[in-house]
């Protein structure tokens, strides 16, 4: 009971981040189609610019639509994304670890005074 | 002192945070999976967005508590709690924006339902964006907690089944 009243609380919340979301999509104008032609009721629209430039970079192979086999895939954009997690981790870890010893040193010092 | 009730509190307590460390580790892999589109192709990158977005669901659910609690501490003199609390709105504001652009956006998964929409710039925009911020905050969102995973990591390392630690 407890946990599908957080549940609903919880989406709540993110419906209204969506929410927001749209709104901002239509204040800025941006619910249309991008570059897009077609407006008419019935009609479908022309593909955008980025779709187009999207379907470019799929056919010249930039972009897969499958991955042939998960382990043979572009396996250096994956050891990227690592390194940006490990490396932005290690900062805030080290800036913690600073500034607890700088604590944990000022507190001493107080007890010694 | 450790009769029954106490055993079996205890067990709860370890079972939950068991629970929140793999949903966390979890969120962890399939987020960093889910960023690297030339690792994964759009297809699996779509398929792991939605999913991602249910595990989400299910981790702000199991520490509403804390999200509730800290929000009443807000005004509290104590800047770390604070800080942990604006990094991890943050996170929620991009993440959900990330996926739910990724959904708007999506060229595979939801042509597969059969469902279309229609292609906005406007949406592709918002994705890049929100996941570029939500790959510098997951890791710092990861860090606040380090001494937690370590705990938990080392626990469980050392952990034998029918043993109550």
């Amino acid at each position: 009971m407890r946990f599908l009243r957080h549940l609903a609380a919880v989406v709540l919340t993110v419906a209204i981040i969506v929410a927001l979301g749209m709104l901002w999509a239509h204040a800025s104008g941006g619910t249309g189609t991008g570059g897009g032609t077609g407006t008419g009721g019935g009609l479908k629209a022309a593909p955008s610019r980025e779709v187009l430039q999207r379907l470019e970079q799929v056919k010249t192979g930039a972009i897969k639509i499958q991955s042939d086999d998960g382990f043979q895939a572009n396996t250096g954009n994956l050891v990227r994304t690592c390194e940006i997690e490990a490396v932005l981790a290690a900062v805030v870890i080290t800036v913690g670890s600073i500034r607890r010893r700088n604590r944990r040193m000022r507190r001493s010092a107080g007890v010694r005074a | 002192m450790t009769g029954p009730p106490v055993t079996v509190s205890r067990r709860r307590i370890m079972a939950r945070t068991r629970l929140d460390f793999w949903l966390d580790a979890l969120l962890l892999v399939a987020y960093t999976l889910a960023y690297s589109l030339g690792f994964t192709g759009i297809a699996v990158h779509e398929w792991l967005g939605i999913g991602l977005g249910v595990v989400l669901l299910v981790h702000l659910t199991l520490h509403w508590d804390w999200v509730i609690r800290t929000t009443r501490k807000l005004l509290l003199p104590g800047g770390r709690e604070r800080f942990i609390w604006l990094v991890n709105l943050l996170l929620l504001v991009s993440m959900t924006l990330c996926i739910a652009s990724g959904i708007l956006i999506s060229e595979v998964a939801l042509p597969e339902l059969g469902i279309t929409l229609r292609a906005s710039s406007f949406w592709r925009n918002v994705h890049d964006t929100t996941a570029t911020v939500t790959l510098i905050l997951v890791p710092i969102h990861a860090a606040l907690r380090w001494r937690w995973i370590v705990g938990m990591a080392r626990r469980f390392a050392s952990w034998r089944p029918g043993r109550s630690r």
